[in-house]
């Protein structure tokens, strides 16, 4: 199979700067770039240039349409990397019906807990389509059943079986809304981001212009990023889009199967843009490093994004180290910061440059939340080292408050807030979970951090939320998993994470009301088997004496916090490892 | 230590239809599974994968992914979300093997 090009022979480049997305694919179908898929031996699946993309979701929107479904309504995707995503997602575009996309089930025993997440993300988005891999039309069948108004459901078959009916198209326009992303919230509470054609269009011009990754002619990008994820979704579908750049893909799974497919499409096809959270680059580090072949050649990589979780300079600098004898060039390097609230980023660092940190005081900011530089950068004991994420894109504002809503000074450690054209009008039909993020038209981001001169040091999340390998899990999920299966009794979990230096270590303690070694050692592994099954993490398992109990708050509600603080401590057995 | 549940005529009628010796695939999942082994407990079919032992899930990714290669085989992403137990994930392959 023909490799598609990388740059189109007449069409010019355009940098964004569309008003919606089919707007932006009937501009990239008139030159020869697109889409490829390639599987974990590095093997070309399929190629769809941008024209084709375009005609075959043509073909799907009139199918949509003519099987009478209505402007607005929502249609749920299973996102898998495949050509049946495009088919779907920009069918959807041109019928006027906005798509939900949504992970696919991860790992082995996982059935019941995708199918409650299914059930839960149809509830909240109001879904009168179900479609996805044909895998798994049974499990979309059976999440469907309790919801009468999903009037279609299955593998893309069932799509393309509806009879193409002579009718116009409805492309989404400029003022309508584009899909709904889940990321935020419990699984259990799912929160769909609405993400809207105008803030799209905002968060795109930012991003692939000079103050984002800056795209010109000649980029390519390569992405095993999910397409269920703003990064995947936004970073390595819409951006290339929306500048006519050819991309090469592989599955999430491949990817974590066989890590260094990613490299070597890099150094074969000479892409220039490609995005990883720090867990990505490890994994490259951790698995890939024994089996790279001897003509990797990585000079051509220039932008190698990191967003998606907590940037650890640790980490890439041993990807950088481990990868320079191929030519990777660690200036190429770029830390960003965002969230699916913003669409998808907010701040960018400066391009050549090396990934730069700040090393401060762990004390003063763990006790008097300011970020005061350390006295030896090097002491790990006394020394917290982040990465700096730079600086906000061009038309938004950013801003960290104090507890009082006073925006705070350099160096003092608040809630990140920022406001712009890409922030979300609100969670869809969620209008209390809207009012709580969005105050006069600034988005509480809930996470923690400091400026520096204009950048953005972010240190934590306000929230509880866990990011393990760069999925987001919430510990009431965790904990709720725990309690389903009967481990323990209800109020007998807390989850968190702590900080290994490496990265994030998810902890249950759990209240042990059994006495002998083997029974309490039994509970710990029935517990982290629990966790392992329902939500595909990890855990260690601290066992808390029943005399003890887990602290709650002042309004009786488990703290997670406190719980942390006693672990740390080590009032709970096992105790922690010394950090 | 690895203990075989099945019965005798069970194992050998699979094996016949399966042309993929049910002992062979156990062998294999063991072979796999056998350093994530905990305490005294020996892996059964019955052992639960994700739950009864300590393997993570990159660990079970790149188990499946080894088996399918070693047999030739590719589990659908649906099937391996129902599947708990070694004797499951046994059955499977043996499936699989058969329709190849």
């Amino acid at each position: 199979m023909k490799m598609l090009p990388t740059r189109n022979s007449t069409l010019p480049l355009h940098r964004a700067g569309f008003v919606s997305v089919p707007a932006m694919l009937d501009y990239a179908a008139r030159g020869e770039t697109g889409v490829t898929f390639y599987n974990a031996r590095g093997e070309q699946l399929s190629a769809l240039p941008w024209r084709e993309v375009r005609e075959r979701a043509h073909v799907v929107a009139r199918k949509l349409i003519g099987a009478g479904f209505a402007r607005g309504e929502r249609i749920l995707i299973t996102a898998d990397t495949w050509p049946g995503f495009f088919d779907a997602f920009f069918g959807a575009q041109y019928a006027g019906l906005l798509p939900v996309p949504v992970s696919i089930p991860v790992g082995i025993g996982g059935k019941d807990a995708y199918l409650d997440q299914l059930r839960r993300q149809l509830a909240a988005s109001g879904a009168v389509a179900a479609v996805g891999l044909d895998d798994l039309a049974g499990y979309l069948a059976d999440a469907a059943r309790e919801f009468p108004a999903v009037r279609l459901h299955g593998g893309m078959d069932a799509l393309y079986a509806l009879p193409e009916k002579p009718v116009d198209l409805r492309p989404l326009g400029a003022d309508e809304q584009c899909y709904i992303q889940f990321s935020s919230g419990s699984t259990r509470h799912p929160h769909g981001v609405q993400i809207t054609q105008r803030a799209l269009m905002a968060n795109l011009a930012g991003m692939v212009g000079p103050a984002g990754l800056d795209v010109v002619e000649g980029d390519r990008a390569v992405s095993w990023l999910p397409l269920y994820h703003d990064m995947g979704l936004i970073g390595f579908l819409m951006a290339p889009l929306s500048t006519q750049i050819s991309i090469d893909y592989l599955t999430p799974r491949d990817f974590a199967r066989r890590p260094m497919q990613w490299l070597n499409l890099i150094s074969r096809n000479r892409c220039t843009i490609s995005y990883s959270p720090s867990f990505g680059y490890d994994l490259a580090v951790r698995r890939g490093a024994a089996q790279v072949p001897p003509d990797l050649d990585l000079r051509c990589w220039r932008h190698a994004g990191i967003g998606g979780d907590m940037v650890r300079a640790d980490v890439l600098e041993r990807f950088a180290t481990t990868f320079a004898p191929f030519g990777f060039d660690s200036t190429a390097f770029i830390p960003s910061y965002g969230m699916a609230e913003v669409c998808l980023a907010i701040t960018f660092c400066p391009h050549d440059t090396e990934v730069r940190t700040d090393a401060v005081d762990r004390t003063a900011l763990a006790e008097a939340q300011r970020a005061v530089p350390a006295a030896d950068p090097n002491d790990h004991q006394r020394a917290r080292r982040f990465v700096i994420c730079g600086r906000v894109l061009p038309g938004h504002q950013l801003e960290v408050r104090g507890p009082d809503g006073a925006v705070l000074a350099d160096r003092e450690v608040g809630r990140i807030f920022v406001s712009g054209p890409s922030v979300m009008p609100g969670y869809f039909g969620e209008p209390e979970a809207s009012r709580e993020v969005l105050v006069d038209g600034w988005l509480d981001t809930g996470d923690l951090g400091y400026m520096l001169d204009g950048e953005i040091v972010v240190t934590g999340r306000a929230k509880d939320l866990i990011i393990v390998n760069g999925r987001n899990v919430w510990p009431q999920d965790i904990e709720w998993a725990v309690e389903a299966k009967r481990v323990v009794k209800n109020g007998d979990a807390a989850a968190f994470s702590i900080d290994t230096g490496e990265g994030e270590r998810v902890v249950v303690a759990v209240l042990a009301r059994v006495s002998g070694e083997e029974a309490r050692a039994s509970l710990a592994r029935d517990v982290a088997g629990a966790v392992r099954e329902a939500i595909a993490v990890d855990c260690d398992v601290a066992l808390v004496p029943p005399t003890l109990g887990l602290p709650t708050t002042s309004s009786g509600k488990l703290s997670r916090a406190r719980t942390k603080a006693n672990y740390l401590a080590g009032l709970y057995a096992p105790k922690p490892e010394a950090a | 230590m690895i203990v075989e549940t099945d019965g005798m005529t069970d194992t050998l009628e699979r094996a016949r239809v399966s042309g993929q010796s049910r002992g062979e695939v156990i062998r294999e999942i063991c072979r796999h599974l056998a350093p994530f082994q905990t305490g005294e407990r020996p892996i059964t079919g019955d052992t639960v994968i994700a739950k009864d032992l300590t393997i993570d899930s990159l660990a079970i990714m790149d188990m499946v992914m080894e088996l399918e290669d070693h047999f030739d085989i590719s589990i659908p992403m649906n099937v391996v979300a129902e599947i708990h137990t070694v004797d499951q994930l046994a059955d499977t392959i043996q499936k699989l093997c058969a329709r190849r």
